[in-house]
């Protein structure tokens, strides 16, 4: 059982990997790479007529995100003999045919060396408008693939930071308390100042040792790591009185337990006023939960709430089959099955409204139960069809069994066999879909979220491929296979919890 | 049949239908049978002959499209007949007539264990402690032979082998304390060694527990070996009950031969074996008649009109044949099961089931 499991887990990490890599293949060579920036309207007008800075831009950004190996002039004449006499550019005006005053650039000889052998290995050198070179290579599809991993997992360590202004930097990582008096384990010289703290948000351990980088999102939320953008919670500031790391207390947002390295050149006199060493960059307390959160919430209740109505329902459509409840029971289904779930959301947020309830989730926003009701009330109904189907189906194949004949022999009432025995059986292949239901709950709330407004997850995928954020779309898809390929083992465990004929081995049969 | 017997279950004039498809099948047309206590009753016919509905109607468990339209079953002093909810049957079913099937495979609850569904019914019954049922259950298990039955107690039933499975059910049955034990087809699904085995214990069983048992069963071979009576039955009715001495060594009615003769034991080397010719008549349609007639070579042109009455051979004995009317021609039975006794003997010295009797 236990070489079973971990035979699974390690062909489910390398399924999700392999998933992964087919999808940065597709995203990085399939899709045109001028569209990553077809979003990113205020720095496109910003550098409209400057020819030569939308290409430094675009290719420190493509650079970046990991679409070539971008080299300027100034890097290319590293290689040089002579650096100087390479990186010198000579200018000679003309007048051209209708009659503007025109330059042409001329290049040294040292660095046509470094051009010529630029392009002999496959690099595109290329001349700005205004003088001066640079050369791209664009990667193959592998290299794109074994970059990414390259940086995928980040283990921070006390040699991390490297920081020429701070050489007497200590290196070392300790047990301490934080500025709240509790235990934790710091590091100095690291990226993050703590490496293992507790605190009172969920799971209310919290680790640095390891990161997990799928780089950073962009066009849309520039500028961070598109896991934070998932995971980081969103909305308002919450700023309330705060013990700052020096010992002082001040009225501030920042949560000083994921603060990380700040260059000593780019300390400015506030953080000197606040943090006694050079852990400085911190992230900020926000009041509302993040995607992740929302989107979880609704899911788990609706689908809590789903099975509440469904499984009763479907287990009294088949005791009662044929009976007015089982018709009733078919109806709805056939109801809820045709009926397109748009059309439904919309009819049932109408009904909500005369009842006063807000047709839009920011309308009382997160703090108010009366946002959650008509979300959750439409999501769960939305999926207690399906199971309320599959139930009756069971329950009424199962009491069609033998085992159910003599269990009514053995004088049990019609109650206590479907209560202990037929029950039992009809619930396994439920039982094995519910994690999937739970985990990938995230991604089935797409429509309900756009219709409520919910800043929830549901939406970010279809978001991300149209704004073409690369990196988000890779990050979703590893997150979704993983979640749907650890779903599928946890279910197949649960089973064997409900079944005990059902024993994973390694290879069948008995062990 | 006399007065001075003891009889636990009386059934008069039973009919029962079936609604199929808006047509109406009669599957028991016009039962009477009265079931000694004490004694073993084999129920024999072939598929389709009612044997199952027969018993089925004892404890209400007929399907849903099942009706009795007609008799009553005398039962402790109850007509069972009258009975018209679930609750009312509960007195009776499992608790006072319990009933073995045919398929010990499918006969348990796959996800409960062997321990759960024995002392479930011991708790439900006898109304004792989940302790207590504990301990009842697996001296019950030791009792119908399951090794180890403390540790087995909490297994389930996929780890149990087939007639393993079988002994688990009889000894449910056996926890409710029945009067009445129905066994239908219980050996049928399991092979020839583990067979004999169940037979001997179901037989033992019965004496120890003192409950009567009926058989029902197209193995003339079970029937030989553990039957003190034998009702065979045909077409929805009884046409010869009596004694296994009479009905094997002494049959009156066609329909007996025609079973006795397709023994295969008594096939002959180079012959091919008998087979009654034709099929059992459709139920759907009301029979004419005796319903074996166009099946049998003896049948005279009243077979065809009029239906047999039952005629009484001894006091014991009785067919429902016409060859049993002192108009009838005097006919023999078939060569091949004259003498049947030192064939089967003969047949059997080596082992078997019926080798076992005596």
């Amino acid at each position: 059982m236990k070489k079973y499991i971990l035979g699974r887990v390690f062909r489910a990490i390398i399924a999700v990997f392999v998933v992964t890599s087919i999808a940065i293949l597709m995203v990085y060579t399939m899709i045109p790479k001028d569209n990553v920036f077809r979003d990113d309207t205020g720095q496109m007008s910003k550098l409209n007529g400057n020819p030569d800075g939308m290409a430094d831009f675009k290719n420190n950004k493509w650079e970046q995100l990991g679409y070539l190996d971008f080299q300027r002039q100034a890097e290319m004449c590293q290689s040089s003999s002579d650096y100087n006499a390479c990186m010198l550019i000579e200018e000679e005006p003309y007048v051209d045919e209708y009659g503007q005053d025109m330059v042409e650039y001329h290049y040294s000889d040292v660095a046509q060396e470094v051009i010529d052998q630029y392009t002999a290995d496959g690099y595109t050198v290329s001349y700005y408008t205004k003088g001066g070179f640079y050369a791209v290579r664009e990667y193959s599809g592998l290299e794109i693939i074994a970059n990414f991993y390259k940086n995928f997992i980040d283990i921070d360590h006390p040699w991390k930071v490297e920081d020429p202004d701070n050489p007497e930097m200590e290196r070392s990582v300790y047990f301490a308390t934080d500025y709240n008096g509790v235990p934790a384990i710091k590091c100095s010289g690291c990226e993050h100042n703590y490496l293992l703290y507790f605190d009172g948000s969920f799971p209310f351990i919290h680790q640095n040792f390891i990161g997990i980088d799928f780089g950073s999102s962009y066009p849309t939320y520039q500028n961070s790591s598109t896991l934070d953008v998932i995971n980081q919670n969103q909305g308002s500031l919450v700023s309330e009185e705060r013990t700052l790391p020096n010992g002082n207390t001040a009225k501030t947002a920042e949560n000083y337990h994921t603060c990380v390295y700040k260059q000593t050149s780019a300390l400015d006199s506030r953080d000197l006023n606040k943090f006694p060493d050079n852990y400085a960059t911190c992230k900020t307390y926000y009041q509302d939960p993040s995607m992740v959160t929302i989107s979880y919430m609704f899911g788990i209740i609706s689908l809590i709430l789903a099975y509440l109505i469904a499984i009763p329902a479907g287990v009294s459509m088949a005791r009662n089959k044929g009976k007015i409840q089982d018709k009733i029971g078919t109806v709805y289904i056939n109801i809820m099955i045709s009926l397109p779930s748009l059309a439904f959301i919309y009819f049932m947020k109408l009904i909500g409204f005369n009842f006063g309830l807000p047709d839009k989730f920011p309308i009382f926003g997160f703090n108010d139960l009366r946002s959650y009701i008509l979300p959750v009330i439409i999501l769960a109904l939305l999926s207690t069809s399906s199971v309320m189907i599959w139930m009756r189906r069971y329950m009424v194949d199962q009491s069609n069994a033998d085992y159910v004949k003599f269990a009514r022999a053995k004088g049990l009432s019609q109650r206590e066999i479907f209560r202990k025995h037929i029950l039992k059986n009809a619930i396994i292949p439920i039982v094995n879909g519910i994690p999937s239901s739970i985990i990938l709950c995230i991604s089935g709330s797409v429509i309900t979220e756009t219709v409520f407004a919910v800043p929830g997850m549901g939406k970010m995928l279809p978001d991300a491929i149209n704004s073409f954020n690369n990196n988000m779309v890779i990050t979703l898809t590893f997150i979704f296979t993983g979640l749907s390929i650890f779903s599928i083992l946890i279910g197949d465990l649960l089973m064997t919890v409900v079944d005990p004929r059902i024993q994973l081995t390694a290879k069948g049969g008995n062990d | 049949m006399e007065e001075k017997k003891n009889i636990i279950l009386s059934v008069k004039d039973l009919v029962v239908k079936f609604k199929v498809r808006d047509r109406v099948l009669t599957a028991i047309r016009n039962i009477s049978l009265d079931f000694e206590e004490g004694k073993v009753v084999a129920i024999v016919g072939e598929s389709g002959s009612g044997k199952s509905v027969f018993t089925k109607t004892f404890t209400g468990m007929l399907e849903t499209n099942g009706e009795v339209t007609q008799g009553e079953i005398w039962f402790e002093g109850e007509n069972l007949m009258t009975f018209k909810k679930d609750e009312e049957w509960m007195k009776i079913r499992g608790k006072k007539i319990a009933t073995v099937f045919q398929d010990p495979m499918t006969s348990l609850n796959p996800v409960r264990t062997i321990g759960y569904q024995i002392s479930e019914v011991i708790i439900k019954h006898q109304g004792k402690s989940k302790e207590e049922a504990k301990q009842e259950a697996i001296k019950l298990m030791e009792r119908v032979g399951i090794y180890d039955a403390e540790r087995r107690y909490d297994e389930y039933p996929f780890m149990y082998s087939g007639g393993m499975r079988q002994r688990i059910v009889i000894a449910i049955a056996l926890a409710c304390r029945p009067k009445i034990l129905i066994c239908d087809e219980p050996t049928t699904a399991l092979d020839v060694t583990i067979q004999a085995q169940i037979i001997h214990l179901i037989k033992e069983l019965s004496q120890e527990y003192g409950f009567t048992t009926i058989y029902i069963t197209h193995d003339l071979g079970v029937v030989a070996n553990v039957a003190d009576v034998v009702a065979v039955m045909y077409a929805g009715q009884i046409i010869e009950y009596g004694t296994v001495e009479e009905v094997f060594y002494d049959p009156r009615h066609p329909y007996t031969w025609g079973l006795l003769s397709s023994l295969p034991q008594l096939g002959e080397k180079g012959h091919e074996l008998f087979a009654i010719p034709g099929t059992p008549p459709s139920l759907f349609e009301e029979i004419k008649g005796d319903a074996f007639a166009p099946r049998s070579e003896y049948a005279m042109r009243i077979d065809f009109e009029e239906e047999p009455p039952i005629f009484k051979v001894s006091d014991t004995h009785y067919a429902k044949t016409w060859l049993l009317d002192p108009r009838a021609p005097k006919v023999e039975k078939p060569v091949t099961i004259q003498n049947l006794h030192e064939k089967m003997v003969a047949i059997t010295a080596k082992g078997g089931i019926y080798g076992e009797r005596e």
